[in-house]
């Protein structure tokens, strides 16, 4: 971590310092909206990074991720619900039962070639068939859902995560940090590397003595772990868990926005990429509600067009084009 | 032209001034402690998946001010789409009670109405649940938040009795039935009541087999010949409105003619696209479910406005989203009257005791529980006659009689 930081440029340190100073401070001048809205930035860009060591690294393809939302949250919920464990030990089992997920679609794709599109679509059909699952299983309230007690008299036993606004907004700023960080570190090490000559080419990677199929492995198992995390933190935050919410493919799709519009393979990409499309979207609706503009589903059209605006204007992300004009070019992955 | 001497500046009329300058100052927190309106923010799925259901909400939402007024309640609302998602829900909460809003409102869907739920105990702003039947909602203590709508199971025993009373109603006697329902999630939940609750509920009819089949299918041929081999007197469905129209027309094709269709309390046999694709073949079919009272004096005037702000709908067609959202913003309207601030807990207070007597839909007067939940709302059969919904029970609510067994395909004007 120390190298990390010693091989930064000097602007990019005086950045991060002065964004984390600004973000652990905020919640002395911000109000209750902004509060929401950053928890919610940074929850998408932690589940937003987790994907990036997927595809952005590895370059294996996942539209199903929200499988492992699903199945952290629930499983950390379960054991809260019925055996009492709190969630700081029940993201443990989370982590583990998000990871066997993600090593059953691996072990699947890649043992037997399953690559690009097509492993795309089996990440699909493993989030489909458990979102059914889930509809049909009564221990976690099949499709009628799966709720966690709200009780305000409970708010502030942070070990059992019923804190109000400012414990979420702090557990999500940590998570996000945290990520970025992880991501950093791992894409520095042999692993990294390893990741990124699968992605550009698999047959030389092989040539060169890398075992793929393991180095993919570990990008899924890892991916799907922390995946699982970010799916506690929205259990505990929203207190319920619905499969037609969880697992629907809509959730994959949103939780891969930031890092695609953030930029693919970077570190900053799925940070900046949450920063840009959450106030973006709050941002158009206060702006077609200031105009009284009250058709439904016209957020959604200018959303989509200001998406194609950006990624037509910066194919490689936003944080690439941002890095260059600040001078960080090399440090931009 | 007489000049009059401009009074110069005393320390009296200075102080005066001051005064005057700080009661303006300090206005909008008196006038919102006195305010002679209510500002209500009116949550809605009015797109993605739930679009349907909250474009209707929100009709209703847009005609209820006029209406209101009428009974002498003030309400300023201010609409938000949610998206049908939690996320978009839980953050339009804050914003919309920051703008300084005193009630909310919605939000039709159980996810989104729990997510605003959070915001609104901790921000201790009222929130009048239209539509959301889980039953999580209104189990979980909070208490700055009431539902006018049944929950999930409440529905299913309400649909089942009312079943059982219009078999009884018409003396007819089937005696074998087949469930067929959407394999989607509210389909799976539906299913799921039923298996509980059927056995315990003293029905006349046997229940040969429950048959899932996938909404998206091109036609439900092969489930028809199943059902058809299977041969019931009763079909009980729960079905979306594409599905239900490949059902009957399926039914049609291949001249299976049970007693009747029947459903515990779904949508589809009463959705416009049922009516226009079917014509004559949309009638008889029947449905359980809270419906509006087209007796009631709030509903034919709900209705009144409707028709000249939405001439490509039917009242009749969109009064359970209408009728629902509508008195979800009575409750709020008649609190506010009765409390006379808009001060959350004190709002809240007058809300959880309301008795209103006089309202839209079929059942007796709002009230709510020790836990905001309203237990009299039941479900009224209602079936399709000349093309529109139309209330056969309860006797005193109906405006005509229940026909079962339905009328044969052939023949049908």
């Amino acid at each position: 971590m120390i190298e990390l930081w010693r091989i930064a440029p000097p602007r990019g340190r005086i950045v991060i310092a002065l964004a984390l100073a600004v973000l652990l401070a905020l919640p002395l001048a911000a109000d209750r909206y902004v509060i929401s809205v950053l928890t919610l930035i940074f929850y998408f860009a932690y589940v937003g990074q987790a994907w990036n060591l997927m595809m952005g690294y590895a370059g294996q393809l996942s539209l199903g991720h929200a499988l492992y939302v699903g199945v952290g949250g629930y499983v950390a919920a379960l054991m809260w619900l019925k055996l009492g464990i709190g969630p700081w030990l029940g993201v443990f089992a989370a982590v583990a039962a998000a990871a066997a997920f993600g090593a059953a679609i691996g072990w699947l794709g890649f043992r037997f070639g399953i690559a690009g599109v097509y492993f795309a679509l089996l990440t699909i059909a493993f989030a489909e068939f458990t979102r059914i699952g889930f509809d049909h299983l009564e221990l976690t309230g099949g499709a009628a859902g799966l709720f966690l007690p709200f009780e305000e008299k409970r708010i502030g036993e942070w070990w059992n995560l019923r804190g109000g606004q400012l414990l979420f907004y702090y557990l999500g700023l940590a998570l996000a940090a945290g990520a970025a960080l992880l991501v950093a570190l791992m894409a520095r090490s042999r692993l990294g590397y390893q990741w990124r000559a699968v992605r550009e080419d698999e047959t030389a990677a092989r040539a060169l003595g890398i075992d793929a199929f393991a180095v993919k492995m570990a990008a899924v198992v890892i991916s799907s772990g922390m995946t699982a995390v970010g799916g506690v933190f929205y259990a505990f935050y929203y207190n319920n868990l619905f499969p037609s919410q969880v697992f629907e493919i809509s959730r994959s799709i949103e939780l891969i926005l930031a890092p695609i519009v953030g930029g693919l393979g970077t570190v900053f990409g799925p940070v900046i990429g949450a920063f840009v499309l959450t106030p973006l979207g709050e941002g158009l609706t206060a702006v077609t509600g200031r105009f009284g503009i009250n058709a439904p589903g016209v957020k959604a059209v200018f959303y989509g067009v200001v998406l194609i605006v950006i990624i037509s204007a910066m194919p490689s992300g936003v944080w690439p084009r941002l890095a260059a004009l600040f001078g960080l070019k090399d440090h931009a992955r | 032209m007489t000049h009059q001497r401009k009074a110069a500046p005393t320390r009296r009329r200075v102080l005066a001034g001051a005064a005057a300058a700080g009661a303006v100052a300090f206005a909008p927190a008196i006038v919102r402690a006195q305010a002679k309106s209510l500002k209500i923010a009116v949550l809605l799925t009015r797109s993605g998946y739930l679009a349907p259901a909250g474009q209707s909400c929100h009709r209703g939402a847009l005609i209820a001010p006029r209406v209101l007024a009428d009974y002498g309640h003030q309400v300023d609302l201010v609409h938000v789409d949610v998206e049908s998602n939690p996320d978009v829900a839980r953050n339009q909460a804050e914003r919309v009670i920051n703008d300084g809003v005193d009630v909310v409102v919605g939000a039709f869907d159980s996810a989104c109405t729990l997510a605003i739920a959070q915001v609104c105990e901790q921000r201790q702003a009222p929130l009048v649940v239209n539509i959301a039947a889980a039953p999580a909602l209104t189990e979980q203590g909070y208490r700055f938040l009431v539902r006018n709508f049944p929950t999930g199971s409440q529905i299913a025993v309400n649909g089942l009795a009312r079943i059982k009373a219009f078999i009884e109603a018409t003396k007819a006697n089937p005696k074998t039935a087949v469930f067929l329902h959407v394999n989607d999630t509210f389909g799976t939940a539906q299913r799921q009541a039923m298996d509980r609750l059927l056995p315990n509920a003293g029905m006349p009819f046997r229940v040969l087999e429950s048959i899932a089949y996938d909404p998206r299918a091109q036609d439900l041929s092969v489930e028809v010949t199943k059902i058809r081999a299977l041969k019931p007197d009763l079909v009980l469905v729960v079905t979306r409105a594409a599905d239900a129209i490949k059902l009957v027309r399926d039914m049609v094709r291949q001249r299976f003619e049970p007693m009747g269709i029947i459903s515990p309390g779904a949508p589809g046999l009463y959705d416009e696209e049922f009516y226009e694709a079917l014509g004559p073949l949309a009638d008889y079919h029947a449905y359980a479910v809270p419906w509006a009272n087209p007796k009631s004096s709030m509903a034919q005037a709900l209705e009144k406005a409707f028709k000249p702000a939405y001439p490509n709908y039917r009242f009749a067609v969109e009064c359970f989203n209408v009728g629902f959202t509508f008195e979800a913003l009575l409750v709020a309207a008649d609190g506010f009257k009765r409390a006379g601030t808009t001060n959350g807990a004190e709002l809240m207070k007058a809300i959880r005791a309301t008795n209103i007597k006089e309202h839209i839909m079929i059942g007796g007067p709002i009230t709510f529980d020790d836990k905001g939940q309203n237990n009299n709302v039941p479900s009224a059969m209602v079936q399709n006659r000349n093309r529109a919904p139309t209330v056969v029970l309860p006797a005193e609510d109906a405006t005509m009689a229940p026909v079962f067994p339905m009328p044969p395909w052939q023949g049908r004007t």
